[in-house]
């Protein structure tokens, strides 16, 4: 059991090495090539762009640990963008920048306890219910916005998305924050370790006095709540909030977790992996630009991040067979 | 009859919507007005029917909305390099099975969650579809190519006379084969299946890259329904399609599901698309009415069956 366990975690280590490695070397090669590319403005740029991803990845991360899934993210995204600019707002309803902040938080909690409830009490399966969610919240968005842009965020939610403490902006210390508590939780902590063991042995887990139905209901609900969080630090960025916020983010972060090697039926995976995971995938677009191989190169995007699925899943799939 | 209460709750829905839109807009049942709406569903019932063969396994296809908008693309920077156009057509249905192959292959060979796979295709499919076209839109078909997407057939529009044979197809290939036995099985026991000899890993790969070549064929005719092939299209479609499949029985564990539940499914998603779109003319409503299907129709489904969940 122990020989076992050390050889999965010298697995999950070597999948965060060579993302580590991968990491790098793109980087090297296009600032050998491009040497603008890793001046300060353009890694802030680069890292800001990660900070959805990374903070909502934190949540399913644990998500899939359970064994679970969750699509509903961008969409939930997009309906938090469109209430945290109606609260806050004062050509709707001028609440006070951090009462709409709370409340914002409190419903993304609420709907992922939502999502949580259902899977664990309804017992739907989760894809159905966040794929439910998925397309319900887009609506809901829509009807709420009226097809209407809404404009002047208050400053203190500006704050937020564009404001620096001690140099460096908010939402990068919120994001760094998230993570580290991520970690903290997955690997410090009592909840974490029930976590994983749900994930890898539910039918164990329950026997060794477990409450399966709790530990997801806190998940779905932690996701939730963490989408409100990055939708707070990365919507006010720009001075607008419209529609179509958060689309196809689910597909985004889903992708970086399993890339991250974060295994899909759950038990295995770590924060860090998917840390890598969302800063990978997050590049590739400013590795295109920055590649100067033609304006044209930017729509390959989507190949090369699907791509890199695949070549993860390769890499495993020998990686798993010469150990057999 | 106890067998078939899914069936029944859907079709007493279907015609509970249709009885109370003929009542309260009478136009909207007309024949005509029917026929007319029935252009949008051809591509989703298309795609619904080889889903319901893979969900039936338990496994997934999200790439197809991807896969039709490559084999969309390939369909018109071929004609655009001056192939004849029936085999322009051949060749995007030919991506199609290729396309699909390529997922049966991770999904069977690699042993990859076909969740992974095709989330990974459904990126690299529509990334490649971009790359190649440049993300621009291709038009100017031949008037006897529009046919196959807009012509009628004895009255009936040629999509849907073409739906109805691959659904006899796909009905007869699930109910009264050894293939469609062998899905079954597959779903309940993967394990157990290859064990008793099935061929599991060839039938997957058969039923992935028929998913891929029907995306093809519903690519071809939406193309020639509206002329222009273009990077962007189907976007969001698995999500329909699998709504569809799901709303029409199918179990998402695999083992349980039919062609009739997933006719069934995909015509009550579509009328209550249009109903809401004709009654309100308000598309956001429409996203909040599908979502809330969905999830209603397996919670009631999960509850009267009492379906014990394997968690």
């Amino acid at each position: 059991m122990k020989k076992t366990r050390q050889a999965l975690q010298v697995l999950a280590q070597r999948r965060e090495y060579g993302l580590l490695a991968l990491l790098v070397l793109t980087v090297t090669v296009v600032t050998a090539i491009n040497p603008v590319f890793l001046s300060a403005t353009n890694i802030r740029d680069m890292l800001v762009q990660c900070v959805p991803g990374a903070i909502i990845g934190c949540g399913l991360t644990f998500v899939i640990l359970t064994g679970e899934i969750d699509i509903s993210m961008g969409s939930l995204m997009g309906l938090l963008a469109a209430v945290v600019g109606l609260l806050t707002t004062s050509e709707h309803l001028g609440l006070p920048v951090a009462a709409g902040v709370a409340l914002t938080l409190l419903l993304g909690a609420s709907v992922g306890f939502i999502n949580g409830f259902l899977v664990t009490v309804g017992r739907v399966p989760s894809i159905i219910v966040t794929l439910g969610m998925l397309t319900a919240l887009r609506g809901v968005t829509d009807l709420l916005m009226g097809g209407q842009w809404i404009t002047g965020l208050p400053a203190g939610l500006r704050f937020l998305g564009v404001g620096t403490v001690a140099g460096v902006r908010v939402s990068l210390w919120t994001a760094a924050l998230a993570v580290v508590a991520a970690i903290l939780l997955a690997r410090e902590t009592p909840l974490g370790r029930r976590i994983y063991a749900v994930g890898s042995n539910p039918q164990a887990a329950r026997m060794a006095g477990l409450s399966v139905r709790r530990l997801k209901l806190f998940v779905f609900t932690l996701t939730g709540f963490l989408v409100g969080v990055a939708t707070v630090v990365s919507v006010p960025q720009l001075s607008t909030i419209e529609s179509g916020i958060g689309v196809g983010l689910e597909l985004f972060v889903v992708t970086a977790v399993v890339v991250g090697g974060t295994s899909i039926s759950g038990g295995k995976g770590t924060i860090i992996g998917t840390l890598l995971g969302v800063l990978l995938l997050g590049i590739v677009r400013t590795v295109l630009i920055f590649l100067n191989l033609g304006v044209h190169m930017v729509y390959w995007e989507g190949a090369i991040q699907g791509g890199f699925i695949l070549v993860a899943v390769l890499v495993d799939h020998f990686a798993r067979r010469r150990e057999e | 009859m106890k067998r078939y209460w899914h069936e029944f709750i859907l079709g007493g829905l279907l015609v509970a919507l249709l009885v109370v839109a003929g009542v309260t807009d009478a136009g909207f049942v007309k024949p005509a007005t029917q026929l007319e709406l029935s252009t949008h569903v051809w591509e989703l019932a298309l795609l619904a029917l080889p889903m319901t063969l893979i969900i039936i396994t338990a496994g997934i296809d999200l790439s197809v909305g991807s896969t039709m908008a490559l084999c969309a693309v390939v369909l018109g920077l071929t004609y655009e390099a001056h192939v004849p156009i029936w085999l322009c057509a051949a060749l995007a249905v030919l991506t199609g099975l290729a396309a699909g192959a390529l997922n049966g292959v991770f999904v069977a060979k690699v042993r990859v969650h076909p969740l992974i796979v095709t989330l990974a295709t459904l990126s690299a499919y529509r990334g490649i579809a971009e790359g190649i076209s440049l993300g621009r839109p291709i038009s100017g078909f031949p008037d006897s190519f529009a046919w196959i997407g807009q012509g009628t057939l004895g009255g009936f529009p040629i999509p849907g006379v073409i739906f109805a044979g691959a659904a006899i197809v796909f009905g007869v290939l699930l109910s009264r084969s050894v293939i469609g036995r062998a899905l079954y099985a597959m779903g309940h026991n993967e394990t157990a299946s290859r064990y008793s000899g099935l061929p599991v890993d060839r039938i997957k790969l058969l039923i992935y890259s028929l998913s891929g070549a029907m995306a093809g064929l519903a690519a071809v005719l939406f193309v020639a329904r509206r002329n222009t092939a273009k990077a962007d299209i189907g976007a969001g479609m698995e999500l329909d399609v699998i709504t569809a499949v799901v709303l029409g029985g199918t179990s998402i564990f695999g083992g349980r599901g039919r062609i009739l539940g997933t006719v069934l499914g995909v015509l009550l998603i579509h009328e209550t698309r249009e109903f809401v779109s004709w009654r309100w003319n308000n598309d956001e409503l429409i996203l909040v009415v599908v979502g809330a299907l969905l999830i209603a129709a397996v919670l009631i489904n999960t509850v009267v069956t009492g379906l014990k969940r394997t968690e």
